[in-house]
């Protein structure tokens, strides 16, 4: 417009950069810098090279937690998207017909308030008392459920299913938000739409697939991102849950927690840094990747 | 398949058995996500031998506040209430400020760098968290704001801002521009616009981000834990040390998680209307 206005643009724009400057691209630097270093977390380090990634290379247990990393980042956001969609649509059209309007089922109102209730306890309130509903002797939850003679499950502590267990945590506490944002999708899908389909004789199962899904597309293009970030960062589940330190026998081993386990614990903060900056392009790749396959144009205001 | 005249009505074909199945499908599923909830308030409420015997108690069969009393007694809890109001009123009340202006000048003007600066909050929210820890510590240690309130909310800000600004720029879009445009005419300058014509408009963006804010800084632990001694600890951080330093005492700890869980709740449910709004402004208005 007419007055100058690079002024106002500067003025607010300067803290937020300078922060973004100092935090995270600071941060990052810090972090390339490190892992070219056998710095242990305190005192002085020397620079050694590329070693720690030559190292991480012949590291079976960072292999382990990538792959581990890989299956939450597919299975999880999968199972949460299926449910959430699942369970939005049943809210809302999953009930009575009345006057060709589809409605949710009874009680739709009442669903969407427990829903989002996972969401409301912290992280850690949920690894608390996951870390119960699994114990692995009688005074776990489910065991608990069963007669004396039972022979408890091990979940948490047994290497097959541990990592199972997190991933269900992850789901449960995922889910409700993404049941209240497919809900607010669904919602914004004009009625005369579902009016017309079911007038020309459409189920509820081509009703979903044809009418809803397809709608919901760009909602489900932000909600894959969000899980997948999420994915990448099960630091907080696995560090209060997990037997042994990401164990079993490194059955629920994860890259962030590696990162935490070797900078805080086995003070070998130059080495934690190589990981940090795996995990950096890691992440990047899958942003990159995401961004370019859904072609969400974002970026025109 | 076919649709039938029933009554004047018209109904989806077997509508009877998909609603008998969708309810049962509903409360199924709404049980599953409130079973934990349930356990917490009645495992705060048993007395002490309840919680530890073997024999399930589905509601506590003599109620107590005793787990609160104790909760609120134990070493750094109240300390870490004070500590998490405190840091988490600095960083929203940060983000926000800050947040605004920012989204002010991307929501309103065209700019060069403007496409590179949106990038930079969407890269800004896909960052790993752990990663950053290390030198994040070493920044914080060279300033001597390591075991401090103010060295924490600095993080949190930062890590609050991207989702701030994003959010509050899709309320800002929202509003017509023509409106400032007829202010301006009407003889406003460019502050007043903003001060008064698109801030009182964006009230209820501003709710929602403070709302989602809150909750993430008050939730947060990993970084409090890292950077802070117990005394300068939030309350997550307080449950999680007591979780494994006592092992067994779920009474006081599930009660010290109710107490921790309030603001968020008593939050949630005063702008539950709005929340999927607020959540989804952002994602919406691409």
């Amino acid at each position: 417009m007419r007055h100058g206005k690079y002024p106002f643009i500067i003025g607010f724009l300067v803290v937020p950069l300078a922060l973004y400057l100092v935090f995270v691209v600071g941060a990052y630097l810090q972090m390339f810098q490190l892992s070219l270093t056998d710095w242990s977390g305190f005192g002085g380090f020397n620079y050694i090279g590329v070693d720690n990634f030559v190292k991480l290379w012949d590291d079976p247990v960072f292999w382990v937690a990538l792959r581990h990393n890989i299956y939450i980042l597919i299975a999880m956001p999968i199972v949460t998207i299926a449910f959430a969609l699942f369970f939005a649509f049943l809210l809302n059209v999953g009930g009575k017909s009345r006057g060709g309007v589809t409605q949710g089922v009874w009680g739709s109102k009442v669903y969407r308030v427990i829903f989002f209730f996972p969401q409301l306890l912290a992280l850690a309130i949920v690894a608390v008392i996951f870390g119960r509903v699994f114990g692995s002797d009688r005074s776990g939850m489910l065991n608990g459920l069963f007669p004396d003679s039972w022979s408890p499950w091990l979940f948490l502590a047994d290497e097959r299913w541990a990592l199972a267990c997190i991933g269900i945590v992850l789901v449960w506490q995922q889910i409700g938000f993404y049941v209240v944002l497919f809900s607010a999708g669904m919602g914004s899908i004009g009625q005369e739409i579902y009016e017309a389909a079911a007038l020309d004789g459409a189920t509820k199962v081509t009703l979903f697939f044809r009418i809803t899904l397809p709608l919901l597309w760009d909602t489900l293009q932000v909600a894959w991102v969000y899980l997948g970030i999420a994915a990448f960062d099960c630091f907080a589940l696995v560090n209060i849950m997990s037997v042994n330190k990401g164990g079993p026998d490194n059955a629920t081993q994860v890259l962030s927690y590696q990162i935490y386990l070797n900078a805080f614990q086995n003070s070998q903060a130059g080495y934690a840094s190589a990981i940090g900056v795996v995990l950096f392009f890691l992440t990047l790749t899958f942003a990159a990747l995401t961004l370019r396959v859904t072609r969400r144009d974002a970026v025109n205001a | 398949m076919a649709a039938r005249q029933d009554d004047g009505v018209l109904t989806v074909g077997r509508s009877r058995i998909g609603t008998i199945f969708a309810n049962t499908g509903g409360v199924l599923f709404a049980l599953v996500m409130i079973f934990p909830v349930y356990w917490v308030l009645n495992t705060a409420f048993k007395p002490r031998d309840e919680v530890m015997s073997f024999e399930p108690y589905f509601l506590p069969a003599h109620p107590t506040l005793d787990n609160f009393v104790s909760a609120i007694k134990a070493e750094n809890f109240l300390s870490g209430l004070v500590n998490g109001l405190i840091i988490t009123g600095l960083a929203v009340a940060a983000a926000l400020v800050v947040g605004f202006l920012a989204a002010l000048a991307i929501a309103r003007f065209n700019f060069y760098g403007r496409r590179a600066i949106i990038m930079i909050i969407l890269c800004v929210q896909l960052v790993p968290l752990l990663a950053l820890l290390i030198p994040l510590f070493l920044m914080l240690q060279g300033w001597e704001l390591t075991n401090s309130l103010i060295g924490v909310a600095l993080v949190y800000l930062v890590l609050l801002l991207p989702y701030t600004v994003w959010t509050l720029r899709g309320f800002i879009a929202g509003i017509p521009k023509e409106l400032d445009e007829a202010a301006m005419i009407d003889g406003c300058t460019r502050p007043q616009v903003f001060w008064r014509i698109i801030l009182p408009l964006t009230g209820p963006g501003l709710v929602a981000t403070a709302v989602y804010g809150f909750i993430q800084a008050w939730n947060e632990f990993i970084i409090i834990n890292t950077l802070n001694s117990p005394a300068k600890q939030n309350l997550m951080a307080w449950l999680l040390q007591n979780q494994t330093e006592r092992g067994t005492a779920w009474g006081p700890l599930m009660a010290g998680a109710i107490i921790t869980s309030l603001p968020v709740v008593i939050f949630f449910l005063l702008i539950q209307r709005n929340i999927a709004t607020g959540l989804t402004a952002g994602a919406v208005k691409g």
